[in-house]
């Protein structure tokens, strides 16, 4: 029995259509929450604001000891900082990581000073901090998302070059697909699991893009090579020959891949975390999509459009010389 | 042969090449990596002065630069960015607030003169100052920013009203040679001591002959506040202060006079900034995700290597010797080219670790296929290689496009990322295509190897060799 992407093809629209509403329905919850106000959480680095993690320094004696989180509110309210986000962190509590409107390095001090009075001393070695003003804030986001408009323009000029403008169509619907998918999952988790999304999610965004396209590219290359051969065969006969031929490439690529990206998921520094994960959903995303609705929307355009490619005679000896 | 044994010769020495670069030179590690401050620093326009040109920047940079080497900070990096910011970058530092204090300030520094007559209504307006700034410190610690900004806006009127009282004489930060603190004998309280250049001595010659002896006093203002007013005593009325030197009685702390030395040396900014990002790493934070990073990064390797060979044997085993070489070019070629090392960089590495295996992936995949079709083990090698290079390099230069779009519009780290997934793929061109062709080509030249079930498993017996 043969494997057959186009005969079922609207199983497979139904899954990505799912998914896809799924996570706009998420972005629309997020979006009423009044603590988010946007599709998927964004991290100070796209709307301002001050985080400040902070570790008890154990090589002082009597210094060492689990943080209590009311005593830090106590000392955030006194401050005026009533209302920002107050985490303990570490397997023994010793760790703190604070977030704030925009500090300055005055308000900053008399906010560490004070703390340090009431909990104990923070070790400087491990000390982290980030302010992000909101003017700068706006700019990495719009920089981070012209990047992705850039790149999807880049990409479908490319590959209508290449291919057709068809072909780089449905591409470029496969990486929206992809796009989409990763922001579902991404703004579902930032409302069950406080994830919030920062400037090296747009990097892993475009990676996804980078990636995914090269999934779909390598199908592409083989219907053309097809209809090179067969020139007189139905393009769902084509599509899933491609489908199949290919389909051990893409799967061991996509699967040698995510191994590095689970690897890091699961062992690698806390930065990269998330980012390694919005790179695993994106992949995954894109080697399904390029499988089951680049190919079968391209099948399903080009029957129904009756139009198939004029190929030149000697295409057929030119391809079997090799 | 001939062409083949001259490739592998060419890859014996970049192998060579590499390790000696990566042994000699060491790989600059980004900030994140080793701990250390990274602030942006926004240029701002004023009233006089309301567009940000290059020439300005640079003069802004300038002065940023003489204030980080005041900080003491080996290794640091001031760069300009875009049309208004500033970059810079303190590794290692363990006083990002140090650093912010002394790179943020304006640090303009004003000798005035008192005029005639106004010796009353200073005193009255000093003391208002002097409330003030009282209530400002009780203020601080109530969450009452309304009365905050009040008090604020107080002091700007007294201020004001305070320079009013002082007419200019020339004197300022510009003319001053070096400036140090200085403690005083008794209690905590600092001076900071400044020494004038020879048109600043003169100056300050001039002001204080003017003044000794009549009372009024010196304004010394700093970003157009005033800090004191000393007064000449009278024995000055022949000269003035001659010698070239004068100390600012601020009662600052140790902390604050030497902020403001730091400053005065570095010159003051012809514009307001204001720090308007800053990422501070501690360093043992850093070495953690750099020693986790990497643990990951090897172990994720280290499974890819045994997949490859356990799913395509002896092509495996090549792609595998293919991988580790790719792997020391590229990290050769970010030591030579100079790339900063960052956590997304590592990142942006083991992703092109993805990419070439994918290259080999098709390569091989497709050398299957010739296989099972019954041509020969060469021709299916060879065509192998052949039909998958379109592949190959479509999907490469569309990774390459996302990478120039990031370079172009990201900023920081997302431009290491960026430079180390864009020169990994190009270098994993050279990998899959050259290193495991040639050394395929190389291994089919010995009969021994030349079994196409080290190629193909579950080859139909109906398929020739």
């Amino acid at each position: 029995m043969k494997f057959s992407v186009i005969k079922q093809r609207s199983l497979w629209w139904s899954i990505s259509a799912a998914i896809i509403l799924a996570g706009i329905v998420s972005m629309a919850i997020s979006w009423t929450r009044p603590d988010i106000r946007a599709p998927l959480r964004p991290s100070l680095d796209f709307i301002g604001g001050t985080r400040l993690q902070f570790e008890l320094d154990c090589t002082k004696p009597e210094n060492c000891k689990p943080i209590d989180i009311a005593a830090v509110r106590e000392v955030l309210d006194a401050q005026g900082l009533a209302g920002s986000s107050i985490q303990v962190i570490g397997q023994e509590q010793r760790g703190l990581s604070l977030r704030t409107k925009t500090l300055d390095v005055e308000q900053r001090t008399n906010l560490q000073t004070a703390l340090s009075e009431k909990i104990g001393v923070f070790a400087p070695q491990s000390t982290q901090i980030d302010t992000v003003g909101p003017t700068l804030g706006k700019q990495l986001f719009t920089s981070g998302l012209l990047a992705l408009f850039l790149s999807f323009a880049g990409i479908t000029v490319y590959l209508t070059f290449r291919f057709q403008l068809d072909y780089a169509f449905f591409a470029f619907v496969a990486l929206f697909h992809d796009v989409l998918v990763t922001l579902g999952v991404f703004s579902f988790l930032g409302l069950v699991q406080g994830v919030e999304v920062d400037s090296l999610f747009v990097v892993a965004l475009l990676t996804i893009i980078g990636f995914s396209v090269n999934d779909t590219v390598v199908i592409y290359d083989r219907v053309r090579e097809i209809i090179k051969l067969n020139p007189g065969q139905s393009i769902d006969q084509i599509v899933d020959d491609a489908v199949m031929q290919t389909m051990g490439r893409s799967i061991n690529t996509t699967f040698a891949t995510l191994l590095t990206l689970f690897s890091i998921f699961l062992f690698g520094g806390e930065t990269l975390k998330y980012f390694a994960l919005a790179l695993i959903v994106g992949f995954i995303a894109g080697a399904y999509s390029s499988i089951f609705i680049a190919s079968t929307l391209l099948a399903w355009w080009r029957s129904r459009t009756a139009h198939s490619i004029p190929v030149p005679a000697e295409g057929i000896n030119q391809s079997e010389e090799v | 042969m001939q062409k083949q044994r001259s490739i592998l010769a060419l890859i014996f020495v970049l192998i060579i090449a590499a390790i000696t670069v990566i042994v000699t030179i060491p790989t600059r590690l980004g900030l994140d990596l080793q701990g250390g401050s990274q602030l942006t620093i926004q240029v701002k326009t004023t009233p006089t002065i309301p567009k940000i040109d290059q020439g300005m920047l640079e003069a802004v940079r300038r002065i940023v630069e003489n204030r980080v080497n005041g900080l003491g900070v080996s290794e640091a990096l001031v760069q300009t960015v875009g049309e208004d910011q500033i970059l810079v970058q303190l590794p290692g530092v363990n006083d990002p607030q140090q650093a912010e204090r002394v790179l943020g300030g304006t640090a303009k520094l004003e000798f005035l003169e008192q005029l005639p007559g106004t010796e009353t209504q200073l005193a009255i307006e000093r003391q208002l100052q002097q409330e003030l700034l009282v209530k400002q410190e009780e203020l601080k610690i109530s969450p009452n920013e309304a009365a905050i900004k009040e008090n604020q806006a107080a002091l700007k009127r007294s201020n004001d009203a305070i320079a009013k009282l002082f007419k200019s004489t020339g004197l300022g930060g510009e003319n001053l040679k070096d400036a140090q603190p200085q403690p005083l004998a008794a209690g905590n309280n600092w001076n900071v001591a400044l020494v004038f250049d020879t048109k600043g001595g003169e100056l300050f010659a001039q002001l204080t002959k003017n003044l000794a002896g009549t009372g009024r006093s010196i304004g010394i203002f700093l970003d157009e506040r005033m800090i004191s007013s000393p007064v000449v005593g009278v024995e000055f009325a022949q000269a003035g202060i001659t010698g070239g030197s004068a100390v600012i009685q601020g009662n600052f702390t140790t902390q604050e006079a030497n902020d403001l030395a730091v400053q005065l040396r570095g010159g003051a900014l012809p514009v307001p900034v204001e720090i308007v990002e800053n990422r501070t790493i501690g360093a043992s934070l850093g070495k953690d995700s750099i020693q986790s990073s990497i643990n990951a990064g090897i172990g994720g390797l280290v499974l890819v290597l045994i997949f490859m060979v356990a799913y395509y044997r002896l092509p495996g085993v090549i792609a595998n010797i293919a991988l580790l070489i790719y792997a020391l070019l590229t990290w050769a070629a970010f030591v030579l080219l100079g790339v900063t090392l960052t956590l997304p960089g590592i990142a942006g590495f083991v992703l092109s670790i993805g990419m070439a295996v994918d290259a080999n992936v098709l390569i091989f995949e497709r050398t299957r296929e010739e296989l099972r079709a019954g041509k020969s083990l060469y021709r299916s090698v060879e065509s192998g290689f052949y039909r998958a290079f379109s592949s190959i390099l479509d999907g490469n230069v569309t990774t390459v496009i996302a990478c120039v779009a990031l370079f172009w519009l990201g900023a920081g780290l997302v431009k290491g990322f960026a430079v180390t997934l864009g020169l990994g793929v190009v270098v994993s061109m050279f990998s899959a295509i050259t290193c495991s062709r040639t050394l395929l080509l190389v291994v089919l030249s010995f009969p021994a190897l030349r079994k196409p079930q080290w190629f193909c498993p579950n080859l139909s017996k109906t398929a020739n060799s």
